[in-house]
């Protein structure tokens, strides 16, 4: 695997983080249920996964930047797993709706495993993190030769991020957020 | 409050990642992923309220 087709596969992984981060998005906002506090702490892991692949984006390809990437998808796993085992006894119904049978903690879960996997297969590419031979050196800050394809995959989940930040302060106020929210606390306040 | 101040925070740390130094992203990197999990680990303390 070249560097270049590696940097194309982590500008994927950046839409892949998008695409999840825009669903919990449109759940929010289509069904009106908002994410509880775990599972905000599962958005931000999500979120926080896109570091690496930013970094391999713009420094190009190093097993570093992918380490970062696994330490994050093994705590979001575990962060959505405990959820799974608070909601695993017989009778309870979950929490929220769920997706293809699934809540959206089991959905985060398998999103985390599959992560894992993935990078996993990604670190097996030994070529990615040697110059080509007949390629001119790559630049300490590789930046101006990102592709528009890795910008706009970059900037998607950037701006993705920074509306979390703006939702969940509307959420949750300037107060801790609620086990089991209901409304918008910094909406009803300004009612 | 704390989730806001943690989104807040790896937003900056994916700009840094981008536009700042490599140095500075990894630290900002590292400081969001602890924080998150003592933000956990402090949670996972609460009594839970199951839903059922």
């Amino acid at each position: 695997m070249t560097r270049s087709l590696a940097v194309t596969l982590n500008a994927l992984g950046l839409l892949g983080i998008a695409l999840v981060l825009a669903a919990a998005f449109a759940a929010q906002l289509a069904l009106g249920e908002l994410p509880c506090p775990l599972c905000l702490l599962q958005r931000i892991q999500f979120a926080l996964l896109a570091v690496g692949p930013i970094l391999n984006v713009r420094f190009g390809p190093r097993p570093s930047h992918y380490a970062l990437s696994l330490l994050v998808a093994a705590a979001g796993a575990a962060f959505a797993m405990r959820q799974v085992l608070l909601h695993i006894a017989p009778g309870d119904p979950g929490y929220g709706s769920a997706l293809f049978g699934f809540h959206y903690y089991t959905w985060a879960f398998i999103g985390f495993a599959a992560a894992i996997v993935l990078i996993a297969a990604m670190l097996l590419f030994d070529r990615q993190f040697k110059d080509e031979a007949d390629a001119p050196p790559i630049p300490t800050d590789a930046f101006a030769h990102a592709d528009a394809f890795a910008h706009i995959a970059v900037w998607l989940v950037i701006g993705l991020t920074a509306l979390n930040v703006l939702s969940t302060l509307l959420e949750c106020g300037f107060a801790a957020c609620a086990d089991n929210p209901l409304t918008y606390e910094l909406l009803k306040r300004g009612a | 409050m704390e989730f806001t101040a943690l989104f807040l925070a790896v937003t900056i740390a994916m700009l840094v990642a981008w536009r700042g130094s490599r140095t500075a992203a990894l630290a900002l990197f590292a400081a969001t992923l602890l924080a998150s999990v003592a933000t956990y680990l402090h949670h996972a303390t609460d009594a839970l309220k199951l839903s059922f």
